[in-house]
């Protein structure tokens, strides 16, 4: 095969994933958010790529439904078909995940151990291993994002749904919120 | 702004995704040329489209030209008029995208011959192209307030492309002695970022009411009879600085005479239809219509301001492979506020849809169906934000409104208690998270 051959088979692939389906366009619209291949750039905001499907697929279904509260998806997700949910879903789970590693101090990460034990039989010790299809990884995702979920989940104004990880976040000290955020959000694996 | 980001880490993490994502690029050497664009503007609008050009097809040859070699965010510059921000987190420079293969041309763009297909510049250089997207964002009519001119500016600043206007707008608000009075002047809609003049006179109120400047008033004096999330704008005002005649905000609307006609530089006078109000600062945002480069081309045939395009690729309603995207363009349902606005968002979304038709059209596929997203993140006070959604579908030929998605943040519960606290400290960090992101988007 010459090698001009082989360039035009390659970029017309590339450009035929504009095609594969609606999914691509869809998905890029979320880019402006979360990142490319849902790699998040700014600190609040999320990175999910590589979430499992049933978790991403999960809370935006609760979100539409309105059983679980949000700040500013609830409203954009309701704009979408429970088919294109599904879609996102399986699109940003076959995602690689990629932690976006904020180094810490020493001492917040030996504090962040102590203080985050209670939460190593879901969620793995440094974050990666959850247990369950459910629950979402918490190595290298954005540290500020991790300590304002858990500000949700400790406020009475705030509806969220799992009641596990509700009493979890809610056992915590004041101070240690940041710290176990901190802690999650240096760990590579 | 102390955020813990570590750009290193994160370009290291975006590199490791991107080489397990589908999108597999062949290097630019491999690739045989297969059509030429040229972008003109590398704003929000502009750079998105060459980025995604390249990303998406590395087949075709992407030329960029932008006047400027350092590009200021207009998104969340009003917290660097408080001095919420440093203007230096809004610049960018575009070695991101050179580094996708596109060739950034520092020039600007005087004309074009749309029969050789062919781009001009004030440097003397001329570049074809096969298809051209124009994102030259806005420009001013500085004649439609009369005494007001670019030279003018310098004194009474627009502060609405944002540099050297935002700081100098800043530099006046700390001069402005207790007691002061300081004047925005909103001109008559659809203008760039609906809610941008309201966001600013919060983050003016911030700045004055924590400087021991809390005598002090600002005044708007608008040209329209609402604006985007005026319920939102009117209840952070009324907690936060006070609003109405007896507030530190208060806001004219056009049917009580707030439009400004003309002004006197020398007395900061704003002239309304009846009356007359002096500023000790003043800030006239001028109306203004589509960038001069798309204007001159004949493009801007939607009240000779904003150029019409086709829903379904952004393709110009007036000439066959121009594509206008961003503040340019006009589109969606006006009469009833649903045309879709002219946001940082939207340009990109915009631009991602008229990458999606070029792509097509190159390689002879079938259009792509067309996705259109807004957000507008607005920061009253560090701790308290809000936000407005648009999805938009198209139907026949035109824009259609999501319903059931889309709306503003909510004013108040629906059992109408009060919304928490939290839901307006988290969407202000999460505008914080959208401006890293949209700037990675469009740039990294
Ligand atoms: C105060 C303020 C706050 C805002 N806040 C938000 C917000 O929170 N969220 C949001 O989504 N949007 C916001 N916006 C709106 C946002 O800035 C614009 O909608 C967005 O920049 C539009 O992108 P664009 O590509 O159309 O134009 P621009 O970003 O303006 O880019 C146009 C580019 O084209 C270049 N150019 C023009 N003519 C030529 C030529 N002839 N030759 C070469 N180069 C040329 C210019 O130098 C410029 O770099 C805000 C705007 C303002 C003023
Ligand atoms: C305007 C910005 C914005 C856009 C666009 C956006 N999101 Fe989000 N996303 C957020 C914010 C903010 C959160 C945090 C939750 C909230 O809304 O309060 C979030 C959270 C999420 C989460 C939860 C992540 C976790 O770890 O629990 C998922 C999943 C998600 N978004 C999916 C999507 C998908 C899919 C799209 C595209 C259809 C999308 N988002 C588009 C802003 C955005
Ligand atoms: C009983 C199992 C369990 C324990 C123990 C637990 N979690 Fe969780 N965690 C979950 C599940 C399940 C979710 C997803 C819940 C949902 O959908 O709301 C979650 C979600 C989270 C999130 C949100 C992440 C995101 O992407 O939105 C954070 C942050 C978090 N946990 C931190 C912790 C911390 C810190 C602890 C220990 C103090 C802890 N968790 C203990 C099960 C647990």
């Amino acid at each position: 095969m010459s090698k001009h051959f082989l360039a035009l088979v390659l970029a017309v692939g590339a450009a035929t994933s504009v095609q594969a389906g609606d999914i691509d366009g869809l998905a890029r619209t979320c880019n402006n958010c979360h990142g490319v291949n849902g790699v998040s750039a700014g600190p609040s905001m999320p990175s999910i790529g590589g979430l499992s499907e049933a978790y991403l697929k999960n809370i935006m279904m609760e979100w539409k439904s309105g059983a679980r509260a949000s700040a500013t998806m609830t409203r954009l997700i309701k704009g979408y078909s429970d088919d294109q949910i599904a879609d996102l879903a399986k699109y940003f789970g076959s995602k690689t995940w990629a932690p976006v590693v904020q180094k810490t101090s020493a001492d917040v990460l030996k504090k962040g151990k102590d203080v985050t034990e209670r939460c190593e039989t879901c969620h793995g010790d440094t974050g990666s291993k959850p247990d369950d299809e459910l629950t979402p990884k918490l190595n290298g995702q954005w540290a500020k994002y991790l300590e304002l979920e858990l500000m949700k989940y400790r406020d009475d104004g705030f509806k969220m749904v799992h009641k596990k990880m509700s009493k979890n976040a809610r056992k915590m000290d004041e101070a240690d919120v940041a710290t176990s955020a901190a802690f999650f959000g240096a760990q590579s694996k | 702004m102390s955020l813990n980001i570590n750009r290193r880490d994160f370009i290291k993490a975006a590199a490791a995704a991107s080489g397990a994502a589908v999108l597999t690029i062949p290097t630019a050497a491999h690739a045989a040329t297969k059509a030429k664009v040229v972008v003109v503007g590398g704003g929000f609008g502009g750079a998105t489209a060459a980025k995604y050009l390249r990303m998406m097809d590395p087949g075709i040859e992407v030329t960029l030209i932008e006047r400027n070699k350092t590009y200021t965010s207009c998104p969340l510059s009003n917290e660097v008029i408080s001095g919420h921000r440093e203007i230096k987190t809004l610049e960018r420079g575009y070695d991101g995208l050179k580094k996708h293969g596109v060739k950034v041309v520092f020039d600007e763009v005087t004309g074009i011959d749309t029969g050789k297909k062919m781009v001009k510049t004030k440097g003397g250089k001329s570049f074809g192209y096969d298809s051209l997207i124009l994102s030259p964002g806005i420009d001013f009519a500085f004649g439609a307030v009369e005494g007001y001119s670019e030279a003018a500016a310098e004194q009474l600043p627009h502060a609405y492309k944002a540099g050297p206007q935002t700081l100098l707008l800043k530099k006046q608000l700390e001069a402005m002695p207790d007691g002061g009075k300081f004047i925005i002047a909103v001109p008559p809609g659809p203008f760039r970022c609906p809610p941008g003049p309201y966001e600013r006179a919060a983050q003016v109120a911030s700045y004055l009411k924590h400087h021991g400047k809390a005598k002090s008033k600002v005044l708007i004096l608008d040209a329209n009879d609402s604006f985007s999330k005026k319920g939102l704008f009117e209840q952070a005002w009324k907690a936060l600085y006070g609003y109405g005649a007896d507030g530190m905000i208060e806001w004219v609307p056009g049917a009580q005479d707030g439009k400004v006609v003309r002004v006197d530089v020398a007395s900061k006078t704003c002239f309304t239809g009846f009356g007359e109000h002096k500023g000790d600062v003043v800030n006239i945002i001028p109306p203004h219509h589509a960038g001069k480069v798309a204007k001159d081309l004949g493009l801007a045939t939607f009240k000779d301001k904003w150029c019409e395009v086709s829903p379904d690729s952004m393709e110009s309603k007036g000439q066959k492979d121009i594509y206008v995207i961003g503040d340019s363009c006009v589109g969606g349902d006006l009469p009833t506020n649903n045309a879709f606005p002219k946001s940082a968002h939207m340009a990109m979304t915009q631009a991602k849809v008229a990458v999606g038709a070029i792509i097509a059209k190159v390689n002879g596929l079938p259009l792509p169906t067309p996705y259109y997203v807004n957000t507008c993140y607005s920061v009253v006070a560090p701790d308290y934000g809000f936000s407005v959604v648009h999805i938009y579908k198209v139907e026949n030929g035109t824009w259609v409104y999501v319903k059931e998605a889309s709306g503003v943040s909510p004013v108040t519960m629906p059992d109408k208690s009060p919304v928490p606290a939290i839901y307006r400290k988290l969407e202000a960090e999460y505008a914080n998270g959208w401006l890293d992101n949209v700037l990675a988007d469009a740039f990294a």
